[in-house]
């Protein structure tokens, strides 16, 4: 009896080692998949300035290739529209008023808004601002509504 | 001192010839299978197999077909690697220089690029043949999975090699594959930025895309192949069965098949032992018929390759460039089935369709249990099953065209011939 009372036990301690090296175990592989998320991102700054607004003539559209990026000078003030299709992240292309996708043919009003095509959201707009030296700054990590002009 | 000195250089150099490989050539069909059972390698092989199954159109080899490509990629590709660097824009500069400074590097190059079309091809033309012989019902159900993960592995691989010679054709066609990806409901923004590396393809991207191509990948597919032949080997084909001798031809054989001559080592619990279903007198040595078979598969599929590849240059458009998309931006050819339906609706095309295709692969063998026409093609037993199947194919591969041939600029449609 007092036999099996110790195998029992030791059953037991066993079964609490197991699942306690099984727990480090599985702690690790979390943190081994968490070292997959890279916490520096070498990429270019998400807040930036375009210039001074001098260099956007009253009523044009510039296309800012490398920001990927439409910043346009109207009656009412400036702003920013982005040029990455909601689609499938392809460049639109400023035609007519509107945008048109050249991956799936998605087509957009002047105001970013999708008329045709498979496109789920409208075109991101992205507020601008004036900084103190008098350049346009863009950021990217705040997004507005179409309504959003900027007078400068 | 009877010896001359030649009769002991033969005797020496056989002894070393002998450590190597114990059997030597072998001569009687004893040592034939010995031959076979005792190399790690060719053991993979039973000793004796089905002379049924090894008519070609028994399985067209495309299975066999399959591994060679995959063994003719990784040599071709360990060989890139040597000139190959993972970081832009060196990457682009790499690949124009194994285009034209290195001695045969487009010839490898381009066997590498081929071989890897053809292996996507070849493999969705394997899942075919199993399923219209049936070959998917018990006991190999579970080798259908692997083969289904093998499908899976094989677009992997190929997706994340796209990436490497950092072209116009590359960048696009990623960037389309990954946005795709982001549409999965929940994880799809954090899957992508995972992928990525960050939020938009760059260094980061290409050196993960590199890793797995190069490494993570083909490590995890030898492990399902091995699996996936390992346990062919030890079910045996679809088919092999069908042709067991009627007791009137079992006299007439060497052996009769109920009284085959095997060791019984220990009582297993696993219900039919693979030898009981089998008739000697219906079996050859796999060594040499079999081998010899492969070996010819082997040449053909080489020499093919090679023709390919000196005739046909693989793409490398301009250096990727983020800001200007080409017109119109297409993902790998045997992802534009999907990218035609991504046309329609990004949510049905990028992640519900794919959704069922795999949950339906994967469920198929455990809900067709029927086991009627097991073994041989187009059984009329499975009618019902095969026009579906070869419908839901057909429509595939039909979007693929679509996409591939059909669609121009802005993804409208244009005739290939204008």
């Amino acid at each position: 009896m007092t036999e099996d009372r110790i195998d029992l036990e030791r059953r037991r301690v066993f079964a609490v080692g197991c699942f306690g090296i099984g727990a480090a175990t599985a702690g690790f592989l979390a943190a081994t998949f968490r070292f997959l998320v890279p916490n520096v991102l070498y990429e270019p700054s998400r807040r930036f300035d375009v210039g001074p607004p001098v260099d956007f003539p009253p009523d044009s559209a510039t296309f800012l290739p490398d920001r990927r990026l439409y910043v346009f000078n109207s009656a009412d003030g400036f702003y920013a529209i982005s040029s990455i299709c909601t689609h499938l992240g392809c460049n639109v292309k400023h035609i007519g008023a509107g945008f048109e996708c050249p991956c799936h043919g998605s087509k957009f009003d002047e105001n970013g808004r999708v008329i045709s095509g498979p496109a789920p959201q409208p075109l991101s707009w992205y507020a601008i601002s004036l900084s103190p030296r008098e350049q346009l700054i863009v950021d990217l990590d705040q997004t507005v509504g179409p309504e959003f002009r900027l007078r400068a | 001192m009877s010896q001359t000195l030649g009769q002991r250089t033969a005797s020496w150099l056989n002894a070393v010839g002998r450590s190597v490989c114990r059997i030597g050539w072998p001569r009687t069909d004893k040592d034939r299978a010995a031959a076979m059972i005792s190399s790690i390698f060719l053991h993979i092989h039973p000793a004796r197999v089905s002379r049924h199954v090894l008519r070609p159109t028994a399985t067209l080899a495309l299975g066999l077909i399959s591994g060679i490509l995959f063994l003719v990629l990784s040599v071709t590709g360990l060989a890139l690697m040597l000139y190959y660097v993972p970081y832009p824009p060196e990457s682009y500069r790499s690949m124009k220089d194994l285009q034209f400074v290195v001695t045969f590097g487009i010839v490898l190059r381009n066997m590498h690029r081929w071989s890897a079309h053809a292996m996507v091809a070849i493999v969705f033309l394997h899942m075919c043949r199993v399923f219209w012989t049936g070959s998917y019902k018990a006991p190999r159900e579970f080798n259908w999975v692997v083969g289904v993960m093998l499908l899976i592995l094989t677009l992997a691989l190929s997706f994340t090699g796209y990436l490497l010679p950092w072209d116009q054709l590359a960048y696009w066609a990623i960037t389309v594959g990954t946005n795709i990806a982001a549409y999965a409901p929940l994880v799809g923004d954090r899957l992508k930025f995972l992928m990525l590396g960050g939020h938009v393809i760059g260094p980061m991207t290409l050196l993960r895309f590199y890793v797995l191509h190069c490494v993570m990948l083909p490590l995890l597919m030898l492990m399902l192949i091995s699996l996936h032949v390992w346990r062919v080997r030890k079910d045996g084909l679809s088919g092999a069965d069908l042709h067991l001798a009627a007791p009137a031809e079992e006299a007439a054989g060497v052996f009769p098949a109920s009284t085959k001559t095997h060791g019984l080592m220990a009582l297993t619990r696993r219900p039919r032992a693979s030898v009981e279903a089998r008739d000697p007198n219906d079996e050859v040595f796999a060594w040499p018929h079999l081998l010899f078979r492969e070996l010819l598969v082997a040449l053909a599929v080489v020499i093919v390759l090679h023709v390919v590849s000196l005739v046909f240059m693989a793409p490398l458009e301009e250096m990727a460039d983020p800001t200007r998309t080409p017109n119109p931006a297409k993902a790998p050819w045997y992802f534009l089935g999907l990218q035609e339906l991504v046309h329609y609706s990004a949510l049905v095309g990028g992640v519900i369709v794919p959704t069922l295709i795999v949950a339906a692969l994967v469920g198929l063998p455990y809900f067709d249990r029927r086991k009627a026409g097991i073994g041989r093609w187009f059984a009329p037993e499975r009618r019902f099953a095969n026009t579906t199947f070869t419908a839901l194919a057909i429509i595939f591969v039909g979007l693929t065209i679509i996409g591939t041939l059909f669609r121009g600029p802005n993804w409208a449609w244009v005739w290939p011939w204008n």
